[in-house]
C-alpha cells in the first residue's frame, strides 16, 4: 500500500518529493523518489489530521517529521488495513453524502425558522421583562429626547384641555397594572406626524395636541389611552429593541463569524421592524384596550372610531391602503375586530 | 492578479509564488451545513469542533508555491475557552443589573484586559498554523498592544485624530513585525505620507458621499419610530427608505474598503520575512467592494445560504492578491520550540467581536 506526496524532515520546511509504503507488520516506510530511505516509524504512532474535502492530509511522524499528501483514499485505506479507527471518518461521510447534507439542511432550517419565530420573541419578552427600573427609565428618557429633537415641539394647548384629557387618562389608569401613580402623561405638538400617540417603556404616555383636537368624544380618548397603557404594560416596545439586537447575535453564531456581513445585514431588517409595532403587539394592545374600558364603564369601539379618522387625516379620503408585508395590520382589520369585541363584551 | 513565475535576481533566482484558494463553494457549504445541523443537535457543543474544520477548511485550501497551509487547534481548547468566555458573559449580565457602578468596572475591566485578549488571540491563531511543517508565532507583547490600541488613540483624540493615519501604521506595525516563521521576523516598513495620502483620498470620497447622504438622510427623518396606533407609511416611503439608506450604507461601506484595501496593500506589500523574502499585495479597493456588495445581497436573498459562496469568493480573490517573492526555495526554515497555550483570550475576544486582522 502506497501513497505519494511529500516529506519534511524533523521540524524543518525542507520538501522532499516522497512516498509511504505500509508493510504487512504495520511499519510506514517513507522513501524518496530517488529511492533513499527516509525513515521508518510503526504505524501506530502516526497520527493523521481527519479528512476534510479535498484537503491534503497530513500524517504527523515521531520526533517532528511531517509527511504530507493529496491522496486521502490512500490514506484511508492505510488506517483500514492497520485496523485503526480515522478520526472524524464520521463526519466527513456526512458532509460527503447528500441525503446527510439535505438533512442537515432540513434540520437547520426548521431550527432557524423556530428560532427566528418562536424563540426571539420569547427572549426578548423575557429580557424585556427583567429589565429593571433605572434602564427603563433611562432608554425612555433618551428616547423622548430624540423625539423632542426630531420631530415634536412644545404643545400649544390650553391648560383646561389638558386637564381634560388628564383627568380621562386617569380614570384610565386607575385600571392599568400600575394604577394611577404608575404612569405619565405628556403632550406634545406632532408637527409632521400630525395626530398621533407614543409609550415609552418607563410608562409614559405621550399626546400630540393634533390627536385631542380630532378627538369628538371622550371615549375614543380613553381608548387610545388603553391602547398605549397596555403598550407601556407589555414593554412592547422594549421588546422590539431587544429582538433587532438579537439578530445580528444569531447571525454571527450561525455563520460563526462576525465580519462586515453581519454589519451589513443588521440594519435592513432593524429598519423593517421599527417602521410599526408587529401585528401581534397592536392586536393585543387593542384587546387590553377593550378591557380597560369594560372596567370603566366606557365604549371599548370608540377607538376604532378615532383610528378611522386618523387614516382620514393622514393619508387622505380613502384611508391608508393594506399594510404592507403584513407587519401592520389595516386600520379597517382593528376597527372590525374592536366593533366585535365590543358587541360580545355588552 | 499576481502571476507565478521566476525572474533572475541579482544574487540568485527569484521566484513569485501567488497564494492561491483551491476551495469552493459548494464543498464549503455541505461543511457549513453539517457544522450547522450538529451545532444546535448538539446545543451548541460542536461549535468548537465546527469552528476548528472550518478554519482547517480555509488554512488548508490556500496554497504557497504548491504547498498548503494547515491548522492545528484543538477543539476541546477551544470549547473550554468558549464555556470561560460565556461564562464572563453571563456574570456581566447578571451583574449589570445590580447597579451602573457595576457596569463602569466592567467596562474599566475589559479596557485594561483588552490588550491581553488581543496579543492571546494574535498568539493562538498563529501558533495553531504551520505551513510545511513550520509553525508561524506572534511575539507581540501586551504593553505593545495596549500602546497601539489604548495609549495612541488616546493621544490620536487629543489632536483631534489628525494623527490617526499614523495610529493605523502603528497597528500595522504591530501586527506584522511580531508574527514570526520558523523564529524567522516578518518586517514592514512604510512612509507616514503613504499612509496619509490613502486617508486624504479617503477623505475626499467621504465628503462626496456627505453631499449625496445628507440630502438623502433630510428626507429619510420623517417617519421616526412610530408607536402610535392607526399610522402607517406608505409602501413607497419604505422603499424609497430602504433605497437610501442602504445607497448611504453602501458608499459609507466603499470608502472604508477603500481605506482597509490601500493600507493592507502597504503593510503586506512592504513586508519582508527573514530580510529577503518580500512580499507583495496588490488588493483592488473597487473589486472588493463589488465581491462584499454582490455576497451580502446575495446571502440576504437566500436567507443566510449563499453564505459559503460568499465567503469563498471573498477568500480567493483576497488570496490571489497576494503573493511571495521568494529569494530561495523555502527549505531553510525550522520549527521552533513554542509551547501551546489555551484558547480562552482567544474565545473571549471573539466573543466580544475584537479579532483583529489587517
Amino acid at each position: 500500500m502506497k501513497v505519494s506526496g511529500t516529506y519534511f524532515p524533523s521540524k524543518s520546511s525542507r520538501a522532499i518529493a516522497a512516498h509511504a509504503e505500509l508493510s504487512q507488520d504495520a511499519v510506514l516506510t517513507i522513501t524518496a523518489e530517488d529511492g533513499a530511505i527516509l525513515t521508518a516509524v510503526p504505524f501506530k504512532d502516526v497520527r493523521a489530521s481527519s479528512r476534510l474535502g479535498k484537503l491534503y492530509r497530513c500524517l504527523d511522524l515521531p520526533g517532528g517529521a511531517h509527511f504530507e499528501t493529496s491522496d486521502n483514499d490512500g490514506v484511508d485505506a492505510m488506517f483500514r488495513a492497520a485496523g485503526l479507527l480515522r478520526r472524524g471518518a464520521f463526519i466527513h461521510r456526512l458532509e460527503s453524502s447528500l441525503r446527510w447534507v439535505a438533512v442537515a439542511v432540513l434540520l437547520a432550517t426548521i431550527s432557524a425558522t423556530a428560532i427566528i419565530v418562536y424563540g426571539f420573541p420569547a427572549a426578548a419578552r423575557w429580557l424585556a421583562y427583567e429589565t429593571p427600573r433605572p434602564v427603563l427609565a433611562a432608554i425612555s428618557e433618551q428616547t423622548l429626547s430624540t423625539m423632542d429633537r426630531l420631530s415634536l415641539g412644545p404643545s400649544r394647548l390650553t391648560a383646561t384641555e389638558r386637564a381634560k384629557a388628564k383627568l380621562l387618562f386617569d380614570r384610565v389608569a386607575a385600571v392599568a397594572a400600575n394604577g394611577r401613580n404608575g404612569y405619565r402623561l405628556l403632550f406634545r405638538n406632532g408637527n409632521s406626524l400630525g395626530p398621533n400617540a407614543f409609550s415609552l417603556p418607563d410608562g409614559t404616555i405621550i399626546v400630540t395636541d393634533q390627536l385631542c383636537r380630532l378627538v369628538k368624544r371622550n371615549d375614543e380618548l380613553e381608548g387610545v389611552f388603553g391602547h398605549e397603557l397596555a403598550h407601556a404594560n407589555r414593554r412592547h416596545s422594549l421588546q422590539m429593541v431587544y429582538e433587532d439586537s438579537l439578530i445580528p447575535v444569531a447571525i454571527a453564531l450561525i455563520t460563526g463569524d462576525a465580519s462586515q456581513f453581519t454589519q451589513i445585514a443588521s440594519v435592513l431588517p432593524a429598519m423593517l421592524i421599527q417602521s410599526s409595532y408587529s401585528r401581534g403587539f397592536e392586536l393585543q394592545a387593542d384587546d387590553d384596550s377593550v378591557t380597560m374600558m369594560r372596567h370603566i364603564g366606557a365604549d371599548p369601539s370608540a377607538l376604532g372610531d378615532l383610528l378611522l379618522r386618523m387614516d382620514k387625516t393622514l393619508c387622505g379620503k380613502d384611508g391608508c391602503r393594506p399594510s404592507w408585508l403584513g407587519s401592520h395590520p389595516a386600520t379597517t382589520e382593528r376597527v372590525a375586530r374592536l366593533r366585535t369585541l365590543a358587541n360580545s363584551s355588552r | 492578479m499576481l502571476r507565478t513565475g521566476t525572474t533572475a535576481g541579482g544574487g540568485g533566482t527569484k521566484a513569485l509564488h501567488t497564494l492561491e484558494f483551491r476551495g469552493t463553494g459548494s464543498e464549503f457549504f455541505r461543511i457549513w451545513i453539517v457544522n450547522l445541523a450538529l451545532t444546535i443537535a448538539t446545543l451548541g457543543i460542536y461549535s468548537a469542533w465546527a469552528k476548528v474544520r472550518t478554519t482547517r477548511y480555509f488554512r488548508g485550501n490556500t496554497f504557497l508555491a504548491g504547498h498548503p497551509f494547515d491548522y492545528h487547534a484543538s477543539p476541546i481548547r477551544i470549547l473550554i475557552g468558549r464555556f470561560i468566555a460565556v461564562l464572563v458573559l453571563l456574570g456581566y449580565g447578571v451583574t449589570e443589573r445590580i447597579s451602573p457602578t457595576v457596569v463602569v468596572l466592567w467596562a474599566t475591566l475589559f479596557l485594561f484586559i483588552t490588550p491581553w485578549l488581543l496579543v492571546s488571540s494574535l498568539r493562538f491563531s498563529a501558533r495553531n498554523t504551520s505551513y510545511r511543517n513550520v509553525r508561524l508565532n506572534f511575539v507581540g507583547t501586551i504593553s505593545g498592544a495596549a500602546r497601539v490600541y489604548i495609549l495612541l488613540p488616546v493621544l490620536s483624540l487629543l489632536t483631534l485624530f489628525t494623527t490617526w493615519p499614523l495610529v493605523h501604521r502603528a497597528r500595522d506595525y504591530y501586527y506584522v513585525n511580531n508574527h514570526t516563521f520558523g523564529g524567522k521576523p516578518f518586517r514592514t516598513q512604510f512612509s507616514g505620507w503613504s499612509i496619509y495620502a490613502i486617508y486624504l483620498t479617503a477623505l475626499g470620497l467621504l465628503l462626496g458621499v456627505g453631499i449625496v447622504a445628507g440630502a438623502m438622510i433630510t428626507l429619510m427623518t420623517f417617519p421616526v419610530v412610530r408607536f402610535g396606533p392607526g399610522s402607517q407609511p406608505t409602501a413607497e416611503a419604505i422603499a424609497f427608505l430602504i433605497c437610501a439608506y442602504l445607497t448611504v450604507f453602501f458608499l459609507l461601506a466603499a470608502v472604508r474598503i477603500f481605506v482597509h484595501a490601500m493600507a493592507t496593500n502597504l503593510a503586506i506589500g512592504n513586508a519582508v520575512l527573514d530580510g529577503h523574502h518580500e512580499l507583495r499585495s496588490n488588493l483592488g479597493a473597487m473589486p472588493l467592494a463589488w465581491i462584499i456588495a454582490t455576497n451580502t445581497i446575495l446571502t440576504f436573498l437566500t436567507l443566510g445560504l449563499f453564505y459559503p459562496w460568499a465567503r469563498v469568493r471573498l477568500v480567493r480573490y483576497q488570496a490571489s492578491c497576494v503573493a511571495l517573492l521568494a529569494a530561495s526555495d523555502l527549505d531553510e526554515f525550522t520549527s521552533e520550540v513554542i509551547a501551546t497555550q489555551g484558547a480562552i483570550g482567544e474565545e473571549i475576544a471573539t466573543f466580544f467581536d475584537l479579532g483583529i486582522s489587517l
